[in-house]
């Protein structure tokens, strides 16, 4: 095996990847080779660095409680488990319905206990609506009837009506039905929002590269105060590493492109000390001003 | 805490690792889920959930998210489990689950972002960092360093780099969590392991050469 293809298949062959021919071939190889195989060394070294990582985390003592709550009933330990006594007590266990059913009642006294009160409240309302403004107050009734029970029926008469008036009940009936649209992002709403979070961050980063390019520098004067910038650029650039790599991942090269040139200019201006010397800023404002990246920005 | 990965998923293949979960295998476990065992899902939470934390804690970098996210995972595993295909790993759907969850969490942070102050400090600065053998490098240098090379990873490749390294999975196995192409797989993997080697190398110095 020549040493070319080792060191190609070297990685597999360290995580036990390759079919065992190939496998076989490569030990071989080590053995005679003393450069392959010190490729080799350091590269299970670097596993071995890696397997003391340690990221110091526990799992809380409370996550299974969290858990149970929305999923199994939290599980009480069993005070005996021997199978066959537990089997044969259950044959004689009531089942321990009192609890629930009492439970279920009390939850529809509340719902009934706030529907009418919310009723109530409604009918007040329409009332003095419609003692304000003149206009019939037949339309609500039945409205509340098809926000409560048939979204479908709603007529636009109706919702006209209530439009007029500004009546809140209208945005009710469209979220009260089945439809669940708004809970669900579609994969267009979330490439909106990307889109959307692209375009807000090169203009705050277009703000920010302008005001560097902008200040003006002279020999011989005192240390310029940047701790906004650096700050502002601090949190641009966490933001930009995020969308970079979403732009990768979704294979928007112009996007990606972009972001990928603005994130020196983001490093060099957030690692600046809060007072930097007049040549390190103008030092960022001449690779700002050489690059023509603000142009750029705007041309996106 | 070491080597989660090693000490949980390869529990089938350790007799005794857990005197309590002895005589239950992650199929046994799952079959007695879906029949309402409820007592198995719990099971399944001890074995796993050391792993998953951890695989979620190297995807978002939050300890507190973590453990939030780590919940999430276990819940929808348990909607879930019904329709688990039965060919499939435990581990290795849950990790799927897990990978989901991580993923959606890291876009709401980053439109969130927008509303942290100005006061956030964690961007990466190693400007003070000056090279150390990596035998001398203490181990919460070490970690710090690990865990920081590892968040400046793109999210592809710092998921197979998890995946492979840390939880040991198989090609095999990345490929059905990740649902990437054997090829895209082995790339990004090697390209996550360079950028990791040149990360960490100017800080490790000496006696860390690939």
């Amino acid at each position: 095996m020549k040493c070319e293809v080792c060191l190609e298949l070297l990685e597999e062959y360290i995580d036990g990847e390759l079919a065992e021919r190939e496998s076989s071939e490569v030990a071989a190889h080590l053995i005679t080779c003393a450069s392959c195989a010190s490729h080799s060394a350091a590269l299970a070294a670097e596993l071995e660095m890696f397997s003391h990582y340690d990221r110091d985390l526990e799992v809380p003592k409370t996550l299974w409680g969290k858990i149970a709550e929305q999923t199994v009933t939290p599980v009480v330990a069993p005070v005996s488990n021997s199978g066959f006594a537990s089997w044969f007590a259950g044959l004689f266990r009531v089942p321990a319905l009192g609890f629930s059913v009492a439970t279920a009642f009390a939850l529809i006294l509340v719902a009934i206990l706030i529907g009418s009160a919310y009723w109530q409240t409604r009918k007040f309302d329409d009332s003095k609506t419609a003692q304000g403004t003149g206009t019939a107050p037949k339309a609500v009734p039945a409205e509340i009837k098809n926000d409560r029970v048939d979204l479908p029926k709603v007529d636009n008469a109706t919702i006209a009506v209530n439009q007029k008036h500004k009546s809140p009940r209208p945005a009710q009936v469209k979220h009260s039905g089945v439809d669940q649209s708004d809970l669900v992002s579609s994969d267009i709403d979330y490439q909106d929002m990307e889109d959307h979070d692209t375009a807000v961050h090169i203009e705050q980063t277009q703000n920010l590269l302008r005001s560097i390019r902008n200040v003006s520098v002279n020999d011989g004067e005192q240390d310029i105060d940047v701790t906004y910038d650096k700050a502002l650029s601090r949190r641009l650039l966490n933001e930009n590493i995020v969308l970079r790599r979403d732009a990768e991942m979704k294979g928007k090269v112009p996007a990606k492109a972009l972001l990928s040139d603005l994130e020196p200019f983001l490093i060099d201006i957030a690692n600046l000390p809060d007072q930097a010397r007049p040549d390190e800023v103008r030092a960022i404002k001449e690779r700002v001003q050489k690059t023509e990246i603000v142009a750029a920005l705007i041309g996106y | 805490m070491k080597r989660l990965a090693l000490d949980e998923l390869n529990l089938e293949a350790q007799p005794g690792a857990f005197a309590g979960t002895l005589m239950n295998s992650s199929r046994d476990l799952v079959t007695r889920v879906c029949q309402g065992d409820q007592e198995a899902f719990r099971l399944i939470f001890e074995r796993y959930s050391r792993p998953v934390i951890a695989f979620i804690f190297d995807m978002v970098s939050d300890r507190e998210l973590a453990e939030e996210l780590t919940q999430e995972t276990f819940v929808r595993a348990y909607r879930g489990i019904h329709g688990m295909n039965p060919e499939t790993k435990l581990s290795t759907w849950l990790f799927g689950i897990a990978r989901n969850v991580a993923r959606e969490s890291l876009r709401a942070r980053m439109r969130a972002s927008r509303q942290v102050g100005l006061e956030d400090e964690s961007v990466i600065d190693l400007s003070d960092n000056e090279p150390v053998p990596v035998d001398r490098l203490l181990s919460k240098e070490l970690n710090d360093l690990i865990r920081r090379a590892l968040e400046a990873l793109d999210e592809d490749k710092r998921l197979v780099f998890t995946l492979k390294v840390f939880q040991q999975c198989s090609y095999e196995e990345i490929a059905e969590i990740t649902g990437f192409s054997l090829a895209k797989l082995k790339s990004d993997l090697h390209r996550a392991r360079a950028e990791m080697r040149r990360r960490i190398k100017p800080y490790a110095g000496v006696g860390y050469e690939v």
